[in-house]
């Protein structure tokens, strides 16, 4: 009855619904004022723009509020392996050899993590003279923080087809450079140094392509881009088995990748700002792909690495660039219609970002924006962001873990250096944190795949959460944050403690230093995995049945969180399904 | 005198044949080519340069349907689209669209993330490969098959990378692979059961030749 009486207003409703539905279908991801801005539908000579891989933001020392630099890793992957890794220092004997594994950064094995099974029987029988020392460093999916405090975070930005070098004449891959990198660096620059020399020698590709990473010390942070060189490359051809670009962030400046090359003009001659190889203006002309008769300044990404369009024109699958940039530096009014290329390698923000900005940053779901993946009925009844796929999110429901890597001065390196991780998606996960100086890493973050469930592996405890929170999701999210704003902002506010009293027993023994940093933030992560599960288990309770049971009033109000417009939604629907013609009954 | 001469040399020869398992002469294969991809490592790609390096014009699918196969050159037009890619290079003045493809070039290699791009799976993919192997085989397509990935991406007996390998090297007319990929003579063995015609190379520039030689480029 209720619907007749409204028939009018209702059924010119559902035909908005349906045009809507309709314009939808023919141009995915498009949005209202995206025409205007220019729509291009043939991205075909382009990298193509991979939606489900990793976000590297990069914060300068002087563009954050406590002097440290800071460099976050989305692992973005979803069939990945998520353990993590603490390898000590070593000595090592004259004439001694490193060997070196091919890691693939996709496969997972049922019969243990990836370092096991790469220690067990990953042997390529590929040797390269090792260094005396090695220094310790704390791994996950890429080595990401050693005890000079030199880190690193990964983005894969893909090169041109001809480039791409998946053969075993190329020894190093992106995983094992920066093994590499961890084992035998005391700076950033040095760590690019080294990383780029070794590729170039032993040449670079195998699993992986056109790759970047995020290179940082206490003092600074570099952007460093390597290239394979082709499948024709061998190791007698005495050419260079890589092509590698590196620029320093201004100190007061941000950055993000988001897997696009993010360097364009190169200065070699300026040391303070630009490394690497001798080779990529030589190389990049005799392959065409640059041509110095063009008049145009040699340019790394348009040359190696072109990922044209913008966020608009890719339908907000590029639109992390934009996203990113235009969150931190607003005044710019940067316009999303813009081609990415043309973006600033860097910006100041508008505000220094604090630790918990950045969390908050790789939490990001592209809210407000012509992008925002609940905006009308995208989210479903409960304004889910994962269920819309076309906006290529900072925060992917796919991400294995995020590190966030804080390099500090005034603090000796182990105390200095701290690995922030948190598993599983960064809105319903939390931020732990590892200091460099830590001599192992909790023993729940070293188990557990996506295949089997394993109470005794903190990813699962996170995923536990997750997965109940998506079922109502808008309710279930404030529940999560609750929780985040008690763990995750305590152990941000218990950073300031834990360096006084690590800085005391280090000026007494840098070994007892360690050992309280490692027992301190062991017990801390046990504490909060725990409080995962604990939460996970309280929201099966909450939100059974859509029920929303309140334990303590013992009481139960179903029916909340529907979002107004998908109820509106579902009444149009149901005129437009009442008015139209009914298929005829099978016989 | 002669004619212990000649015994000699039949004896070093079969000798030489004996020390140097698996390098066979190079087989004579005819254009226009396919050329694809068995399992959806990146090895295709490696293929195809190959192929430009010694310019040879073909035309490329990662996914063909056996529709597309039976289409010939042009590959009955279809287009690049996400995880499906196209490129068609032959040179149409001398085979016109529609020409049967006188050669398969399958490069082996699985990967999860190229067929997980392609929305395969193994064993839709296996299949698929069998069938547009078993397409050509009664067509009299002739079947050149190529291991460039090494011993890294073998992996176990069973794996998905081995699988490929079953599914298309012992139809072969042709083999090459780069001698990393052959460690364990795991296409020696195939070679000689089936006997095909095996070429072992260094790197995978030595592909060059190899694809020259076979199309008298």
């Amino acid at each position: 009855m209720v619907l007749k009486k409204r028939w009018p207003a209702l059924a010119a409703g559902a035909v908005l619904v349906l045009a809507a539905a309709y314009a939808l279908f023919l141009f995915p991801g498009r949005s209202e004022g995206e025409e205007s801005l220019g729509y291009d539908a043939d991205l075909a000579h382009t990298l193509t723009p991979d939606r489900e891989s990793c976000t590297v933001i990069i914060v300068g020392q002087a563009a954050s509020t406590d002097g440290s630099t800071m460099t976050t890793h989305t692992c973005d992957c979803g069939t990945c392996d998520w353990t993590w890794g603490h390898v000590p220092a070593a000595d090592h004997k004259p004439g001694s050899m490193r060997k070196i594994y091919h890691i693939n950064q996709y496969t997972t094995w049922p019969e243990g993590p990836k370092w096991q099974v790469y220690q067990a029987k990953g042997d390529t029988g590929f040797a390269i003279p090792q260094v005396p020392r090695t220094y310790a460093y704390h791994h996950g999916m890429f080595g990401y923080m050693n005890e000079n405090q030199v880190a690193i975070s990964e983005s894969t930005i893909g090169t041109v087809r001809k480039l791409v070098n998946n053969t075993p004449a190329a020894k190093l891959d992106i995983t094992m450079l920066s093994l590499l990198g961890m084992e035998r660096s005391r700076t950033a620059r040095e760590c690019i140094q080294i990383m780029g020399e070794l590729a170039e020698k032993y040449g670079y590709g195998f699993n992986d392509d056109g790759e970047m990473f995020a290179v940082s010390d206490p003092n600074e942070v570099w952007i460093f881009e390597i290239m394979p060189v082709g499948p024709l490359w061998t190791p007698e051809s005495g050419k260079p088995g890589a092509v590698w670009c590196a620029q320093r962030v201004p100190d007061d400046h941000v950055s993000v990748c988001p897997n696009e090359s993010r360097i364009g003009e190169v200065d070699l001659a300026n040391k303070d700002f630009f490394m690497g190889s001798a080779h990529m203006v030589s190389f990049a002309v005799e392959q065409k792909l640059h041509d110095p008769a063009s008049g145009k300044p040699f340019s790394w990404k348009r040359a190696y690495s072109p990922a044209e369009g913008s966020a608009v024109s890719s339908q907000g699958r590029r639109s992390r660039l934009w996203r990113f940039l235009d969150v931190v530096a607003p005044s710019l009014k940067l316009n999303p219609a813009t081609p990415n290329m043309d973006l600033p390698f860097s910006v100041k923000p508008d505000k220094k970002l604090s630790v918990q900005d950045v969390m908050d940053l790789t939490r990001d779901k592209s809210y407000g924006t012509i992008f925002d993946p609940v905006k009308g009925i995208r989210g479903g009844p409960f304004q889910n962001p994962n269920y819309y796929p076309y906006t290529r999110k900072i925060s992917v429901a796919n991400v294995e873990y995020t590190s966030l890597v804080q390099c500090r001065t005034g603090l000796p390196n182990d105390i200095g250096g701290i690995v922030w991780v948190a598993f599983g998606p960064q809105d319903t996960s939390c931020y732990i944190p590892l200091y460099a100086g830590m001599t192992a890493v909790p023993k729940s973050f070293t188990i557990g795949d996506h295949y089997v469930f394993n109470r005794a592996s903190a990813r699962w405890a996170f995923d536990y959460v997750d997965f109940h929170a998506q079922v109502v999701y808008n309710a279930a999210i404030e529940d999560v944050k609750k929780a985040q704003l008690e763990h995750e902002g305590g152990a941000v506010g218990r950073i300031a403690e834990i360096d006084k009293q690590a800085q005391a027993l280090y000026a007494k023994s840098p070994a007892k230093a360690r050992e309280y940093l490692t027992k301190t933030c062991i017990d801390q992560a046990d504490r909060i995995v725990a409080a995962w599960w604990e939460l996970g288990d309280k929201l099966l309770v909450k939100y059974n049945h859509f029920g929303f049971y309140d334990s303590e009033k013992r009481t139960r109000a179903r029916g909340q969180a529907q979002s107004e417009i998908w109820r509106k939604a579902v009444q149009m629907v149901d005129v437009w399904l009442e008015s139209s013609p009914q298929p005829p009954a099978k016989k | 005198m002669k004619k212990r001469a000649v015994f000699f040399f039949s004896a070093a020869f079969v000798l030489a044949s004996g020390l140097f398992p698996g390098q066979s002469e190079v087989p004579k294969a005819q254009l226009p080519v396919l050329t694809t991809s068995a399992g959806q490592s990146n090895d295709v790609n490696a293929l195809n340069i190959v192929l430009e390096e010694a310019e040879i014009l073909y035309d490329y699918c990662d996914v063909p349907t056996l529709e597309m196969l039976q289409g010939g050159v042009g590959l009955g037009d279809k287009e690049s689209a996400a995880g499906f890619h196209v490129e068609v290079t032959t040179d149409l003045q001398k085979f016109p669209k529609g020409t049967p493809y006188k050669t398969a070039i399958f490069a082996i290699g699985a990967s999860l993330k190229g067929m997980g791009a392609s929305g395969l799976t193994v064993d839709s993919e296996e299949a698929r490969v069998k069938k547009l192997v078993d397409y050509c085989k009664k067509n009299k397509i002739f079947v050149f098959a190529v291991h460039l990935g090494g011993e890294a991406t073998r992996g176990p007996a069973g794996s998905d990378n081995e699988r490929m390998i079953d599914a298309v090297a012992p139809f072969a007319d042709g083999l090459v692979v780069v001698k990393d990929s052959n460690k364990d003579g795991r296409f020696t063995k195939i070679a000689e059961k089936a006997k095909i015609p095996l070429t072992q190379i260094d790197y995978t520039l030595g592909l060059v030749d190899v694809v020259k030689k076979m199309f008298g480029a």
